[in-house]
Parts: structure tokens; C-alpha cells; sequence
């Protein structure tokens, strides 16, 4: 009987001949991961075999690739043991990487040669000498010829909370201080610089500042220092604003709302409920501030700048602007191209230092913002002589499509499904959300992976997506998206047992039963919730599908895909395609023209807010941009209907979806 | 100076469709209505086929409905009180086909609900009654069509049946029946190409060949939507003619339904101005130019109420497969 020895566990076991390996894995109380049930479709349980010539049979190696195979990579669930054998059981991030379709999101990183020096924020420190009979000069004066002395500084302004404080402040430190000092913005590139606050001792060691997206669903943020142009926390939660409306047009229809009166309020400022909207947004930026300071250990009053990027809309409410042009004919709204806010921080109600300046990135249209721009500015597309298709896979489902000479974008209003919200188990992608999950095409049993391998709290956008393709897949939910129950053709099942039951929403699928869960309660899939999904996804597909239309490109053409979204830290390509959200580019070769950028328009605020080039960048994207408005356009309804459908009604859009679903 | 008409020629073609099996074919109907067929559109006959004139089917129901306009009351007489008696009106008066409604507790006059058996009976007397071949429609309430549906294709095994009406929340009992006993099914979606095409494509992947499913791409009657109706059922014509397969479906529809529930066909003299002319007459022109209309959408199948509309229908299509002169 040959003798399998497992690595680095140095555990052996005997099998007989055409054993697989994981029974031989198994037989000694190796673990090996099998997310699919064994049945050779995750490819997350390859293990690395070492002198497998001739003593082991491969039965099927999707999802590994000729290198890998070549250096010994073979799946356990589909080997077959015909000698001895050594086997290495690589840890589990290791395999996670071969995975041609996992998609990790890109790492956020300082621009190259990132210096302090450079940036219009700065801390100073300064060393005054006392005021003595002999030197009489006022306090004020003191610091201005310090910092013109020591650092070239003239002209400073400040505000006149900061002149009551100053004495007191100078004193109490003995004249040693440390001025935080905004030189320039943007739009003032000649200053005047300003003071924006005055510490006591030497306090050059952090300079902190955040970057925040403001998603109609999702607010993200990072907390960044800028001596380092590190990020050193991050937080997102769901927007506040969820509860007075899912959608950016009922958020406008209610705040252009007197309160607890259907009648529209005459486009004031004052309105009650664009008060309590602007409020509500207000309040979840800063619980994310509050967290993520507590987990950097920095107080939030010394955080001097926030970069803020968001959809018109979202930036209208945060602002406290009306927005209820952006509803209504010629759809002009008030601000797409937004001043630099110095000390606007206390106005708004940022629990940050009351005058940090707020500076929102420029938009385009009434529905394409500074997320966007932002998005494109962190994806390059913008710099890249290929043509790209950035999609963002978020409630409003903003598409673009160019390269360095030409962008055109498009935005249509997706929903919130693949943020996990309007789905009855739907959860952010944080911990304890199942990311991942595969069906036995056999019994209809699942398995999932959850972030963190916690106990499961409900679904987040990759799950779903991956839910929904294994279910479609199995044949337990059909092209329409209608879960199926026994009825006789299906495979010879009467019945499909206890997964797929009749719930207070009609058909639901369980996922993971009450006390597997951290909830207490059984985590399912509803039909209503695969129908939110289905219109998310026909949304996207039709929105991209109807731009490169109107621009005459096929999509063959887009030499890359770019993905951004709160998913986490990443997207299965393959499941995404399965469910018709992403175009069917083909197997192998085509999922390497995927790339995942995570919360691109995050990742696009923090770049503008760390380097003056990239904030001149964004700007130039915003004016280079062309908006198509899909809602003038029959394509559109056109296509999202045709993508009502798994994956697509025009089967022939998706050739290696049909070829695996047949 | 010679005009020279410009042609198109297409590379798809309709799929036929054959309604009804002959004792030979498993059946006992007298003879079958075969449909489809088209590589043209309508009436286009210079530039293609039609092999089949289209076909005219003659609603019936299987008791007295309540809710009809008095004017079909008066021209089918006695034989709304009878299926049997009402089928072989409606053969007398020239239809190619029998759509037998069965009536719901709405249409019933003491509200009652159907049973299985009452279908059964129905189906079975209405077969025995006349030799052509026959559409089965349920009431419309899904739970119910199911339960009478299932047990009508039961009771009528191997006549291929037409039963509707299957639609995307009922087609796997409806395709499930239709596949156990050598039924059709008759697929509607509400106006739009892309569901037409969705439920064609989820009955096929039941395993019912699309030789034994018509595509009912619903309709609204004249003045009241049929150009929305018109310009889907021309879309999915063309798309079927240009090799859309999913498209390829002869197309059901029902004019007579639409009209007769209009108040222009409903309400009698005094309840609408008198500038609307002869009440009968109106009504039975609106149900005839619904059907004609619809006709050169491209219907393959159109089902009409009155017995009048019936022959004039018929004329015109007749005059329409000639080529335009006084055919027969
Ligand atoms: S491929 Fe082996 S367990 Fe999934």
C-alpha cells in the first residue's frame, strides 16, 4: 500500500492504490480545507506534491495553472495516490493567492518619494525667545517672526478663537510650541497660510488628517499621518441617512421636504430635514473618526484635513447645500466643482480640530461626483494608453470607460444590494461576513468562509455574489432567478430537503443554520433578496454595456477590466461573471484582465489628500470627463432588461457560462 | 418605367407549430392546425414563405360566464349554458381552433370555485363534442390554474392540448404537466422582448421542445395600448426572422378578450354618447380591427368572442394569403 507523508504536519498515513489524497489527509488528521465539499471546483485545497511523477494522477486541475502544476501544485480532492508520496499542505493565504479569479484588492500605498515636506499641512515647531522688557513685542507678532525666521513663513492668518488661546498657550509651554500651519489649498496656492492650531512642545512627530468617502450606503474613511503619508487606521459603517431613504432620489425628495409635511419646502437651507440629513451623515463620519483614532491612539481634535469625495448628492447633504436641482430639469445642481473649506470643520460638525479645512473633490454631473474622479485618479486609467472599463460596483453603479486621450462615464441607480443592504442578511464586508460560499451540486448542501473565519453574521457583496452563482449553478434557483422546489424534473429530486423551505418572504435558501451563526438565527437567501440582486447586477451590466454602445467599442476591445467596491478585501471574478455583473471576457486568459481596486474613491481621496499633484489631477479628470445620461437613452432599459436574467438572456454574451451550465 | 419592389430576405424562420393529434398521432381530434413556419413577415408573401394562414380560435367556456357583454349572450344564444353545445357553435361558425376557458369564482355567477373534476368534465365533454383541436385556459389565478391545468392535461393525455396561460411564476407546473402528458404550453409575459425571450428560454430549459410552445406577447386592444403591443410583437418578429432563436415561437394572441372588455363593447346604447354609432356593430368592428391589426404584427393565432368577428377575421385573411385579391 503506498505511504503518503503529509508537510509540515509530518504526519503519514497508508491508503490503497487510487485513493484521493485528501482521504489519505484525512486518514491521519491532516486538515485540508474543502470549500466545495471535495468536488474540484475551488481549487482551495491544492496541496504541493513532491515527486509526483508517475505516483499520482491528476483527475482535474481547474483553477491551477500550468506553472503551478509544474511545480508540483495538484488538488487533494481530485488526486488520485498511485505511489509514495510527500505532500505540503501550504498554508491557506498561500493557495488563496493561486487563484487566478480571487481578485485581492490592490494595497493602498504613499505616492513614490512621498515627503511632509511637500505637503500644504505642516506642524512647526518653534523655539520663541520670552518677551523681555527689552523685546516688547505682542504675542502675535512673536510667532509670525518666529515662523518667518525659522521657516519662511509670512503673512499668517488666523481665527479668533486661536488669538484668545494664543497667550495662555505661549506661556504655559514656555514659548517652546509646535504650530500647525496650512500654507496653501488648491485654490489659494499662494496662501495666505493660516494658522490652525498651536500646541504646546514639540509635536512634529504625527500630523494627522482623513480622507472620507460618503457612499450613498457606505461611508468609508482613513485616518492618515501625514509624516508619513501612511494610513495607520481605516472604519467604515452603513450612512445614517439609510433610514430616510435607500436611493439618492428619495434622500433629495426628502430633504426638499418641510418636516412631517408631504409638501416641498421652498429650496431653503433651513429645511428640517436637510438639517437633520446633513446631521446624519455628520454623525456616522464621526463615529468612524472616533474609532479609528481610538485604534491609532490619536485624538480627534488633532486631525487638521478632511478630503471628502461622495456623489453630488451625498456632497450636497454634507454640506448642508439644497440638492433638489440635481432632481429636476436642465439637472444643474449647485456644486460640482467645490472651494476649498478652511475651518469649515466646525460649521459642519466634524468632531475633528474645529478648523480643519474640508476640501471636496470635483465632480462631474449631477450623478457623477468626486467618487468617481476620485475613482479613476487611484485606478490611472486616466494615465494609460489602453482602454480601460473602470466599473464601481456601489448603489449608484458609475461606469467609465477611455484611456489618457478620452473618458466618457455614465452612472444608473443600482441599489444597495452588493453593499449587503436591502437583502435580509445582508452585512458589510467586515468580520464575521460569509465571503465566500459553495454548493454541492450533489445534495444542495453548502459550505462558506467567513472574513476572519468568525462565526457568521449575514452575507456581504462577494458572498452574495458567490451565493448566487453556486445556487444557479447547482440548478436550485433557475435563469429568472426563482429558487426551484421539487419540482420532478430537477435532476430526479422530488424534493430538495431542508435548505430550500418556504419563508415570510416566499422561497428562501438557508445558508447556515441558527447555531452555526453569531446571530442566533438562521442566515437564508430570500427570492426577494436574488430579485434585489438581479437588478443590481442588470443595472451595472446595462450601464457599462449601454456606454460602450454609445461609444461604438466593443467589449472585447477593453484590454481591462478595473473592479471598485466595498467588497472587502476581495471578488471572485468567476462567480461575478457567472451571475452576468461582469462581463464574460472567457476562462484562463480572461480573468487576468480583471484587476480589483477595493474603495477605489477612497482610495482616490486619500491620494489627493497626501499629494499636491494628485489633488491637480483629479481636477483635470473632472473637466476631461464626458457625462452619457442614461436616462435619455431607450439602450439602456433595453439592456437592463435582456440582464434580468442569469447570467444574461442573450446566452451567446456568455459563452463559458453556458458551457459549464448545460 | 419598370419599379423594381426591393425585397429582404431573412435568414430565420418561424418555428411550426402543430396543434392537436389525429387518432394516428395519439389523439382523437378529426385534424390539427399546424402554424409558424413564416421566413417573411406578415403577408410579405413576394419575399417569402407563409405556410400556414393564420389561424382563428373561437373562446368558449366551460359554464355561462358572468361577466360577458350581453351582445355575446345574444349571439351565441343557448350554447353559453353548455360547453359541448358552445364548441360546436363555434366550429359552425368557422373556427380553425377551441379555446375553452375554464371560469374562475369571479367569472362564476354564484361565485363558486372550480374543482379538478368540473375541469376534467369540461375538457372531456368539449372533446367529444367536435373534432378540432383545443386550448385549455385556467382562470388565472395561479394556485387554482395550477390545480385545474394539471389534472385538464391529465384527463386529455396525448391530444397536445395548448395550456395557458404559463407564465414566468407558473411555468415549471404548467411545462411539468405539458411534458408528462404530450401537451403545448401557451408562454405570456406582459409586453416587453426581453421577458418574451426569458420565459421561452426557462421552458426550453425544462426540456419541453419549442415545437410545442406558442409565445403570447399579450396585447392591449385598439385605442387602448396596441401600438405598444404591436411594435413588441414586430420586434420579436423581425428578431425570430433574424435567427434569434428564442424569438421563433409563433405568436398567440387575444383580441378577443381585449376588445370585449372594453366599455366601447361593454355598455349598450344610453350609456355612452349616441355619436358612437350602432352598438353591435362598433363592438364587433373593435374585436375585428384588434385582430387584424394584430395580424399584420405578425399573430399566428388569434382567439375571438363573436361569432360575426369570426367570419370576418377570416376573410381577411383569407384575402391577405392571396396576395391581396378576393381570395378563397
Ligand atoms: S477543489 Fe478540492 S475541495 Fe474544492
Amino acid at each position: 500500500m503506498p505511504h503518503v507523508l503529509f508537510l509540515p504536519a509530518q504526519r503519514s498515513a497508508e491508503v490503497s492504490v487510487g485513493a484521493s489524497l485528501l482521504e489519505a489527509a484525512q486518514a491521519c488528521g491532516v486538515e485540508i480545507h474543502i470549500p466545495c465539499g471535495g468536488q474540484g471546483r475551488c481549487g482551495r485545497c491544492a496541496v504541493v506534491v513532491q515527486g509526483g511523477d508517475g505516483r499520482l494522477r491528476r483527475r482535474s486541475t481547474i483553477r491551477l495553472s500550468p506553472a503551478d502544476i509544474a511545480a508540483g501544485y495538484a488538488l487533494a480532492c481530485q488526486s488520485l495516490v498511485l505511489g509514495d508520496l510527500a505532500v505540503v499542505v501550504p498554508p491557506q493565504e498561500e493557495i488563496a493567492r493561486h487563484l487566478v479569479t480571487a481578485k485581492h484588492a490592490v494595497a493602498v500605498e504613499p505616492p513614490a518619494g512621498y515627503t511632509v515636506a511637500d505637503q500644504p499641512l505642516q506642524a512647526f515647531f518653534l523655539a520663541l525667545d520670552p518677551p523681555s522688557l527689552a523685546d516688547q513685542t505682542d504675542d502675535w507678532s512673536r510667532l509670525q517672526r518666529g515662523l518667518a525666521g525659522a521657516y519662511g513663513v509670512s503673512g499668517l492668518t488666523a481665527d479668533m478663537d486661536l488669538l484668545r488661546r494664543l497667550g495662555e498657550v505661549l506661556r504655559s509651554a514656555d514659548w517652546q510650541v509646535t504650530a500647525v500651519v496650512e500654507l496653501d489649498a488648491w485654490d489659494r496656492p499662494a496662501g495666505p497660510p493660516r494658522l490652525v492650531d498651536l500646541l504646546p512642545g514639540r509635536r512634529t512627530d504625527a500630523l494627522h488628517a482623513i480622507a472620507v468617502d460618503i457612499g450613498t450606503t457606505t461611508v468609508s474613511l482613513f485616518l492618515v499621518d501625514l509624516m508619513t503619508g501612511r494610513v495607520v487606521a481605516r472604519a467604515a459603517d452603513y450612512n445614517d441617512q439609510i433610514r430616510r431613504g435607500e436611493d439618492i432620489i428619495s434622500r433629495i425628495v426628502y430633504a426638499s421636504r418641510k418636516a412631517g409635511n408631504s409638501q416641498p419646502a421652498a429650496n431653503s437651507v433651513n429645511s428640517a430635514n436637510l438639517v437633520e440629513l446633513q446631521a446624519l451623515v455628520v454623525g456616522t463620519i464621526n463615529r468612524l473618526v472616533e474609532q479609528a483614532c481610538r485604534r491609532a491612539g490619536v485624538e480627534p481634535k488633532q486631525v487638521y484635513k478632511a478630503t471628502v469625495v461622495g456623489n453630488p448628492t451625498m456632497i450636497h447633504l454634507f454640506l448642508g447645500v439644497p440638492p433638489e436641482q440635481i432632481r429636476l430639469a436642465p439637472y444643474i445642481p449647485a456644486l460640482n466643482q467645490v472651494p476649498s473649506l478652511p475651518g469649515a470643520a466646525q460649521a459642519l460638525g466634524l468632531a475633528i480640530h474645529p478648523q480643519a479645512t474640508v476640501d471636496c473633490l470635483p465632480g462631474v454631473a449631477s450623478y457623477v461626483g468626486a467618487d468617481i474622479t476620485a475613482g479613476v485618479l487611484s485606478s490611472g486609467m486616466h494615465r494609460s494608453e489602453a482602454l480601460r472599463l473602470f466599473i464601481d460596483i456601489g448603489t449608484n453603479g458609475e461606469t467609465v470607460l477611455g484611456n489618457a486621450d478620452w473618458l466618457i462615464c455614465c452612472a444608473c441607480s443600482a441599489g444597495p444590494a452588493f453593499e449587503g443592504a436591502g437583502v435580509e442578511h445582508g452585512t458589510r464586508a467586515a468580520a464575521g461576513a460569509i465571503e465566500e460560499v459553495w454548493i454541492n451540486g450533489d445534495t444542495g448542501e453548502p459550505t462558506y468562509r467567513t472574513v476572519g473565519n468568525l462565526p457568521p453574521k449575514g452575507l456581504c457583496g462577494s458572498g452574495l455574489i458567490s451565493l448566487l452563482a453556486e445556487l444557479f449553478l447547482a440548478g436550485l434557483v433557475d435563469k429568472r432567478g426563482r429558487l426551484n422546489q421539487g419540482w420532478p424534473g430537477l435532476r430526479d429530486r422530488p424534493s430538495l430537503g431542508p435548505r430550500v423551505r418556504r419563508g415570510d418572504h416566499g422561497l428562501e435558501y438557508v445558508v447556515a443554520w441558527a447555531e452555526e451563526t453569531a446571530i442566533g438565527r438562521d442566515i437564508v437567501l430570500t427570492e426577494v433578496d436574488i430579485d434585489n440582486l438581479l437588478r443590481t447586477k442588470a443595472a451595472i451590466f446595462a450601464g457599462f454595456t449601454s456606454l460602450a454602445e454609445a461609444v461604438g467599442v466593443p467589449l472585447e476591445a477593453v484590454e481591462e477590466v478595473l473592479i471598485g467596491g466595498a467588497f472587502g478585501q476581495h471578488i471572485n471574478v468567476e462567480k461575478a461573471v457567472e451571475i452576468g455583473l461582469l462581463p464574460d471576457l472567457g476562462t484562463g486568459e480572461g480573468w487576468s484582465r480583471f484587476r480589483f481596486l477595493g474603495n477605489t474613491a477612497l482610495n482616490g481621496a486619500y491620494l489627493a489628500l497626501v499629494s499636491r499633484a494628485m489633488r491637480q489631477e483629479v481636477r483635470n479628470i473632472a473637466n476631461k470627463m464626458t457625462y452619457l445620461e442614461l436616462s435619455a437613452d431607450n439602450r439602456f432599459y433595453e439592456q437592463f432588461m435582456s440582464a434580468m436574467f442569469l447570467p444574461h438572456t442573450d446566452a451567446r454574451l456568455f459563452p463559458s457560462v453556458a458551457s459549464r451550465n448545460t | 418605367m419598370p419599379v423594381t419592389i426591393p425585397q429582404t430576405k431573412y435568414a430565420g424562420k418561424v418555428r411550426e407549430v402543430t396543434i392537436g393529434a389525429t387518432r394516428a398521432e395519439g389523439g382523437t381530434r378529426s385534424r390539427t392546425v399546424t402554424v409558424g413556419g413564416e421566413t417573411t413577415l406578415p403577408f410579405l408573401l413576394h419575399e417569402g414563405e407563409m405556410p400556414h394562414p393564420p389561424a382563428v380560435a373561437v373562446e368558449i367556456c366551460d359554464r355561462r360566464p358572468a361577466d360577458w357583454s350581453p351582445l355575446l349572450y345574444e349571439a351565441w344564444g343557448e350554447a353559453v349554458n353548455d360547453p359541448a353545445t358552445w364548441a360546436r357553435a363555434a366550429e359552425a361558425a368557422g373556427a380553425d381552433l377551441v379555446l375553452l376557458h375554464l371560469t374562475g369564482p369571479v367569472q362564476r355567477a354564484d361565485g363558486s370555485t372550480p374543482t379538478a373534476q368540473e375541469a376534467r368534465q369540461a375538457v372531456r365533454r368539449v372533446l367529444e363534442a367536435t373534432g378540432l383541436p383545443l386550448l385549455v385556459f385556467g382562470p388565472g389565478i395561479a394556485d387554482l390554474d395550477n390545480e385545474l391545468l394539471v389534472a385538464v392535461a391529465e384527463e386529455a393525455a396525448g391530444e397536445r392540448l395548448v395550456l395557458g396561460v404559463c407564465e414566468d411564476k407558473n411555468y415549471r407546473t404548467l411545462v411539468a404537466a405539458a411534458l408528462a402528458h404530450g401537451h403545448l404550453v401557451d408562454g405570456r409575459t406582459p409586453m416587453d422582448v426581453n421577458l418574451a425571450k426569458q420565459l421561452m428560454i426557462l421552458i426550453r430549459d425544462m426540456g419541453l421542445p419549442l415545437e410545442r410552445v406558442l409565445m403570447d406577447p399579450s396585447t392591449g386592444a385598439l385605442g387602448y395600448g396596441i401600438e405598444y403591443g404591436y411594435s413588441v410583437m414586430e420586434r420579436l418578429r423581425l428578431a425570430a426572422l433574424n435567427g434569434d432563436a428564442m424569438t421563433q415561437q409563433p405568436m398567440l394572441v387575444t383580441p378577443g378578450e381585449e376588445a370585449w372588455r372594453l366599455k366601447e363593447a361593454k355598455v349598450g346604447d344610453g350609456g355612452v354618447p349616441a355619436a358612437w354609432g350602432d352598438w353591435a356593430e362598433r363592438a364587433i368592428t373593435w374585436e375585428v380591427l384588434t385582430a387584424t391589426t394584430l395580424l399584420h404584427a405578425g399573430a399566428d393565432v388569434v382567439c375571438l368572442r363573436h361569432p360575426a368577428s369570426v367570419a370576418e377575421v377570416k376573410a381577411v385573411i383569407a384575402r391577405l394569403m392571396a396576395g391581396g385579391k378576393d381570395g378563397k
